[in-house]
């Protein structure tokens, strides 16, 4: 064989190897949570759990959730462990944030207290768990950041689907958490490019 | 010798309430009753009252813009407006009727409330003519229907009404019935909001509102009504003083009121033109219509205390734990003058026409907000111009006025926010109505702590004990006068949806 030949296969072989590698860290699980006794299947958190012997580096990109209209916006917000979320206050009335617990945790909990329109304040989570977001004078506000262990994670949309990406292959097990169900598992292979996943939510 | 105030049947009383509270407090349904405004903005009742009706800081300025939030309302409102007419019918005009809203749902709420009465054992004499049971279950009993709410930019309109079911509140009827037009300064290059009128029955603005207390009590001085020494002319009585003056100033009044609340609201004035007449309230007897028309007038000042100075310009102050109500200081002042007119048609006294008596309620008051605790007070004379009438000689001279002074002092606390005490203090100092043998003393005195429960935003248990003034009553062995205290403890639910 020529050594012109030989190059070229061995450049070949380096294409199709690094395709191979990019197409492994390219996945993704797309699914869809379907709900029973329970109003909607949105606004449920799809995560990863944890992985055996991988630790993730807490992420720079911040989350937000604005209180706009008397709400928190997004209701709920699923963020990996370490993750600083901005709370912001786009309404023209007082607000504010706060959370009694982290799961039930009561020495978890925290009061940002008091900002005006159109600030900001930043709070990271380091505690897995649900944070139940509350407003002192509108008791009727009600949002919820998930902090889960790693950066694979969704949040449905109104028809209860979910779209985790980026995420390399291996055998994982698939956790949800829902405000008004109860969690669910579930084990799921992750080999193709795209991994299908249906999952229950029951009340 | 002393009296035991609380007995056994309080005790009882006050361990079923205790439970009731537990039981109601520890289970936690979701609920879905909100009132009119609560379902307009599908916000909780504490975004406007930190214990209902008593509004907040919020909820004074979402009262005085017309029931509307003060910024960007349209954003806020979930249950959006019908419109009478397109925005652009306002160009047409007056070529077409000018375009206005109604509220896109029936903006109605309702009221309950019902207490238990503990009263002191009253005296065999007095319960002979007019019997008072030791207990009473759920009296009064109290429905009301409240609408109230906003015609568009610059109408809001409030109508309440009691519809008793039973007891000594039966009379019920119309309490506010009015249409306010805000921010008609504006068309005179004033200061947004400072120059408002509504029109029809309302609350006069008194320092602190009688028809919406928290309180199950009234304001003493506020019920006080003026009433000369001695009978009235008839029978053996030839000789005897005119002024029979029912005119209470915490009933609803009919008429105009022009005001204002310029810079940020911190001060507030007042004046209506009413008819002096009370409503049929069944706090005081209805006057007959007269021909003359009595003056109100009220200001007030707040000093907003918070030293942020993006905190005291907000609505609301901001706190370490959300915001609050402005440590702040309300100064204010008041002045009714009427005239009470008798004798129409001579019927009275024949030889005399139309007696007509002037008066005035005057008086200032203070409400002092810091953090969970609220001090008040408020201080009022009356006078009432007075005749003596002798019917054997047909003459009237003008006679020493009847007058009184009065007033209270309180404080409420918030515990937590949904756990209120407080204090009440209430005098009445009537030269005339000690004569008249109202009171053991010539100062009547009452003392009134209590508390309130918020088992719901919209639901409340409250309690309240009063100790009352020495009355009067006549052995019938006797013939001494003897005083007793009416004292009473009150406690009941209150519900609004």
């Amino acid at each position: 064989m020529s050594l012109s030949r030989v190059a070229v296969k061995a450049a070949l072989a380096a294409s199709i190897t690094l395709a191979l590698a990019g197409a492994s860290s390219a996945n993704e699980i797309k699914g869809k949570v379907s709900v029973q006794g329970i109003k909607s299947a949105e606004n449920i958190a799809v995560y990863v759990d944890v992985i055996a012997d991988k630790k993730f580096d807490a992420p720079s990109e911040h989350v937000v959730i604005d209180q706009r209209k008397m709400a928190f916006l997004p209701h709920v917000v699923a963020v990996q462990q370490g993750t600083t979320v901005d709370f912001l206050n786009s309404d023209p009335v007082g607000h504010n944030v706060y959370w009694p617990s982290i799961s039930g945790n009561k020495k978890l909990s925290h009061n940002l207290g008091t900002w005006p329109k159109g600030d900001k304040k930043p709070f990271q989570f380091n505690d897995l768990g649900v944070a139940s977001l509350l407003c002192n004078v509108h008791p009727e506000m009600s949002g919820y950041v998930v902090v889960v262990p790693t950066p694979y994670s969704a949040v449905t949309d109104k028809d209860g689907n979910f779209d985790i990406k980026n995420i390399p292959a291996g055998k994982y097990t698939l956790k949800t958490w829902s405000e008004d169900g109860k969690p669910t598992t579930q084990a799921v292979d992750v080999s193709a490019a795209s991994t299908s996943v249906e999952l229950m939510v029951k009340k | 010798m002393k009296r035991r105030v609380v007995n056994s049947s309080v005790m009882a009383s006050l361990s079923g309430v205790v439970v009731v509270l537990l039981l109601m407090l520890a289970s936690v349904p979701k609920t879905s009753a909100i009132p009119a405004f609560s379902r307009k903005y599908q916000t909780s009742c504490t975004t406007c009252h930190n214990n209902y009706p008593e509004l907040n800081d919020f909820g004074e300025v979402f009262k005085k813009n017309g029931f509307k939030f003060p910024k960007d309302d349209e954003t806020f409102v979930k249950e959006p407006p019908v419109l009478l007419g397109a925005k652009a019918q306002k160009e047409a005009f007056p070529g077409a009727v000018y375009p206005g809203e109604i509220p896109g749902f029936l903006p109605i709420a309702f009221r309950y409330s019902g207490n238990f009465n503990w009263n002191t054992k009253r005296p065999e004499p007095l319960q002979a003519t007019a019997f008072t049971p030791e207990t009473d279950l759920f009296v009064p009993n109290t429905f009301t229907i409240i609408s109230a709410g906003s015609f568009g930019e610059n109408l809001a309109f409030w109508i309440d009404n009691d519809i008793s079911t039973g007891g000594t509140g039966a009379g019920g009827g119309l309490g506010d019935g009015y249409l306010r037009y805000n921010d008609i300064g504006h068309a005179f290059g004033l200061p947004k909001n400072a120059f408002n009128v509504r029109f029809g029955q309302f609350e006069l603005d008194l320092p602190f509102t009688q028809a919406r207390s928290i309180y199950p009590s009234a304001y003493d001085v506020f019920s006080e009504t003026a009433v000369a020494q001695g009978p009235t002319c008839g029978g053996a009585v030839t000789v005897c003083q005119t002024t029979q003056n029912p005119f209470i100033l915490g009933t609803p009044q009919r008429g105009i009121e022009f005001g204002g609340y310029p810079n940020n609201g911190n001060f507030t004035w007042s004046v209506a033109v009413v008819d002096g007449t009370n409503s049929a309230y069944g706090l005081g007897p209805a006057l007959t219509a007269r021909n003359t028309k009595d003056v109100y007038i009220r200001v007030s000042q707040r000093f907003n205390l918070e030293r942020d100075p993006e905190s005291r310009n907000a609505i609301q102050a901001a706190g370490p734990t959300g915001p609050r109500d402005h440590t702040s200081i309300r100064l204010g002042a008041f002045y009714y003058h009427g005239q009470n007119q008798l004798n129409y048609g001579s019927t009275q006294y024949t030889f005399l026409g139309t007696i007509g008596e002037p008066f005035y309620r005057a008086g200032g008051d203070l409400r002092f907000k810091y953090r969970k605790m609220e001090l008040f007070g408020a201080g009022m004379v009356g006078h009432d111009n007075n005749h003596t009438v002798d019917t054997i000689a047909q003459t009237i001279v003008p006679a020493r006025a009847v007058t009184y002074t009065g007033g209270f002092a309180g404080t409420n606390f918030w515990i937590y926010p949904w756990l209120i005490t407080y204090m009440r203090y209430d005098f009445v100092n009537s030269p005339t109505d000690f004569a008249n043998g109202v009171s053991e003393y010539r100062t009547r005195n009452r003392y009134s702590p209590g508390f309130q429960v918020l088992v719901r935003a919209n639901i409340k248990v409250i309690g309240e004990y009063q100790y009352h003034w020495g009355q009067p009553y006549t052995d019938p062995t006797t013939g001494n006068t003897l005083f007793f205290r009416p004292n009473s403890f009150v406690s009941g639910i209150d519900y609004v949806f």
